[in-house]
């Protein structure tokens, strides 16, 4: 550090604290905004990796593998054979991907018709390995009669509540499944229901089923085939790194170029679309807020800069320039900010570690099942605390700091230290 | 021989007031060689306070030129202007002007510490100082804590604690009363004469004008007489 940097910043702490209840009161808003900015950005947060956590298991996953025209067409004909499954598998079992892994699934898509004596109903029909879709999905939690799927079981259908209403089923009954096999020929075939699900989304429970892929590779004649492997991630934070790790590690086969990975922003892009609407509300509120601290902080360092004009003044005739002179007024300004910006920080990080470290309830709040972007909202929230939005609060607070004291450094910038010596006379 | 201390070159300062053209100086020509003690006198308006501002550096002339040690001011810009000010020329103010938030010591070792001398050779230099001035023990006291003439002689002392070329002062000892008046010119004159350092006083302090060596008459910004005198200090 230069002998006039550390001048100006000895200067800089010094002026704050000359004018102390001044400089509390302002650090005492900076601190309060800090606190509040780095509360609803863990709580927001930790709010939307619920959704998308809800949304990736009921859905394909963080990331999905499959066919460049699956995305588009949702047609058996768009599967991805049996070859490339095993390409896929294969990457996956190579391990060092960054990021976890907790799960993945084969799955085999189809939509068709469910038909019992009571009518018939359209239904989206996926056909998963039981063994490792549990620790995927989140359907074998929301069992309400019977139970999930079981390695082993044959003609077993795990079907919405709804569903089963609809057909008039009930646990043990027969229905019959019909969609376009692989060849194009209408096929049908005959499950039983083995257990019911009630997710609080209508239309999921009126329409999803799940049998085992083996009875659905079988039925649709493209046993081994899949129409996607989705992967379910650690969190969504490790997506990108995951996705365009696993895209390389599949350029390398041939045929890869069949093949997308898709994360859950394209399988879903109304949950990404809500997530950056809320993501945007919470910003705007914030950039509100600190809008009108960064007013008080202005209002400070600006009459500090008035009534010391002659002080500036002083140190420009001592040998300061004006540069320099102005830099003291940004230093008072962004040590003002950055001071009570980090405790706000520090302070709304502990009171959220300590009061809602393990979730904030809010099931008082909600008093039915709550869905939103086709998620059911969970009523306990966890906030979700990550070092890249630490910084992000830190920089946006030095920005605002930085900004604030601009208008106040440019008067400093431009004092005439001729005329600020005439008050004297 | 050397560079003048101070050298002005048909030096004229016009301000505009809404409609009226004031000229403030006009026309100065001036050199004061290193080690003399001058005082710039006249009534008010009569440009004493510009002619300093202009020599420091703080005001540019409308016309002219100014060499402070050899150095041309009036072709140079702001960041040199400053380095210049910080190694050439010493200020003493009216008012003081001492940082309210710095002590005494680290008042006079401001220029120095600008320089970025380092702490033992600085804090030596200004100790010296104070002993010489009679601050010493006074030296860790805010401004606030100090007399109005304590306050004076800190800012003598941050004004020559660099051996700058010249010090410009500015009516020094017009919020002073005679007392302390009179310890503060002892100890300008007492600097004068053992360290050579070179003092330029604007003041209407007709003690001042009576100590100084050469006396300056200014009227509506002209030099209207340059006089030569033994001071009575020293008759």
């Amino acid at each position: 550090m230069s002998s006039k940097t550390a001048v100006i910043a000895k200067l800089a702490l010094r002026n704050l604290r000359r004018q102390a209840r001044r400089s509390l009161l302002t650090a005492a808003s900076m601190i309060a905004g800090g606190a509040l900015l780095i509360f609803s950005l863990i709580l927001g947060d930790g709010t939307h990796e619920q959704w998308i956590d809800s949304a990736v298991r009921m859905a394909d996953g963080h990331l999905a593998v499959q066919s460049v025209r699956f995305g588009d067409s949702r047609a058996l004909k768009d599967r991805m054979p049996s070859e490339y499954r095993a390409l896929v598998e294969r990457a996956l079992r190579q391990g060092g991907l960054p990021g976890d892994i907790y799960a993945t699934v084969p799955r085999l898509s189809v939509t068709g018709m469910a038909s019992s004596a009571a009518g018939a109903r359209p239904v989206r029909i996926l056909g998963v390995d039981p063994a490792v879709e549990a620790a995927f999905s989140v359907l074998d939690e929301k069992v309400r009669q019977g139970r999930y799927l079981q390695s082993g079981d044959r003609l077993a259908a795990f079907v919405g509540i709804g569903l089963l209403e609809a057909l008039d089923l009930r646990l043990g009954s027969k229905f019959v499944l019909t969609a376009q096999d692989a060849g194009g020929e209408i096929a049908g075939q005959l499950v039983r229901v083995v257990g019911t699900f009630r997710t609080g989304i209508p239309e999921v429970d009126r329409s999803l089923l799940h049998i085992p892929l083996s009875t659905a590779g079988d039925w649709l004649g493209c046993s081994g085939d899949v129409t996607s492997i989705g992967l379910l991630l650690g969190n969504s934070q490790q997506v990108p790194q995951a996705r365009s790790s696993l895209q390389q590690r599949l350029s390398r086969h041939p045929g890869s170029d069949e093949l997308q990975v898709l994360s859950w922003r394209e399988s879903l892009p109304e949950l990404d679309a809500a997530v950056k609407i809320d993501d945007f509300s919470n910003y705007l509120f914030q950039g509100i807020l600190f809008g009108i601290i960064a007013l008080g902080i202005v209002n400070t360092v600006l009459m500090s800069v008035m009534y010391r004009r002659r002080e500036f003044g002083v140190l420009q005739a001592l040998g300061l320039t004006p540069g320099q002179s102005a830099s003291l007024v940004l230093a008072e300004g962004l040590f003002l900010t950055v001071l009570s910006g980090t405790i706000g920080i520090a302070l709304g990080l502990s009171v959220t570690w300590f009061l809602w470290g393990e979730g904030l309830d809010l099931s008082s709040m909600m008093d039915n099942e709550w869905t939103f972007s086709g998620v059911v909202m969970e009523p306990v929230v966890v906030p979700s605390f990550r070092v890249a939005r630490m910084v992000q609060g830190l920089s946006f607070i030095f920005l605002i700091g930085m900004l604030a004291s601009l208008y106040p450094a440019l008067r400093a910038l431009r004092i005439d230290v001729a005329e600020t010596m005439k008050f004297e006379r | 021989m050397g560079n003048p201390a101070l050298r002005t070159e048909a030096v004229w300062k016009v301000f505009h007031q809404e409609a009226e053209e004031v000229r403030a100086v006009r026309g100065v020509t001036l050199t004061i060689q290193p080690g003399e003690f001058v005082v710039l006198a006249g009534p008010s308006g009569s440009g004493k306070t510009t002619l300093l501002n202009l020599i420091g550096g703080l005001t540019r002339p409308t016309d002219g030129r100014v060499w402070v040690d050899g150095l041309e001011l009036t072709r140079m810009g702001s960041r040199e202007l400053a380095r210049m000010r910080l190694e050439k020329l010493g200020f003493i103010f009216q008012s003081y002007n001492l940082l309210p938030v710095l002590s005494a010591l680290e008042n006079a070792e401001f220029p120095l510490l600008l320089r970025g001398m380092e702490r033992e050779q600085r804090e030596r230099r200004v100790r010296e100082l104070f002993q010489r001035t009679g601050l010493a023990g006074l030296e860790h006291r805010r401004p606030g804590k100090l007399s109005g003439g304590q306050q004076q002689r800190v800012a003598v002392i941050r004004a020559v604690v660099g051996e700058p070329a010249l010090v410009l002062a500015d009516e020094p000892t017009a919020n002073l009363d005679s007392a302390a008046s009179d310890i503060l010119l002892t100890v300008m004159e007492e600097l004068n004469r053992d360290l050579g350092t070179t003092f330029i006083f604007a003041t209407h302090d007709s003690r001042l004008m009576e100590r100084s060596r050469r006396l300056i008459h200014l009227v509506d910004g002209q030099i209207v007489s340059d006089q030569w005198q033994e001071s009575r200090r020293e008759q």
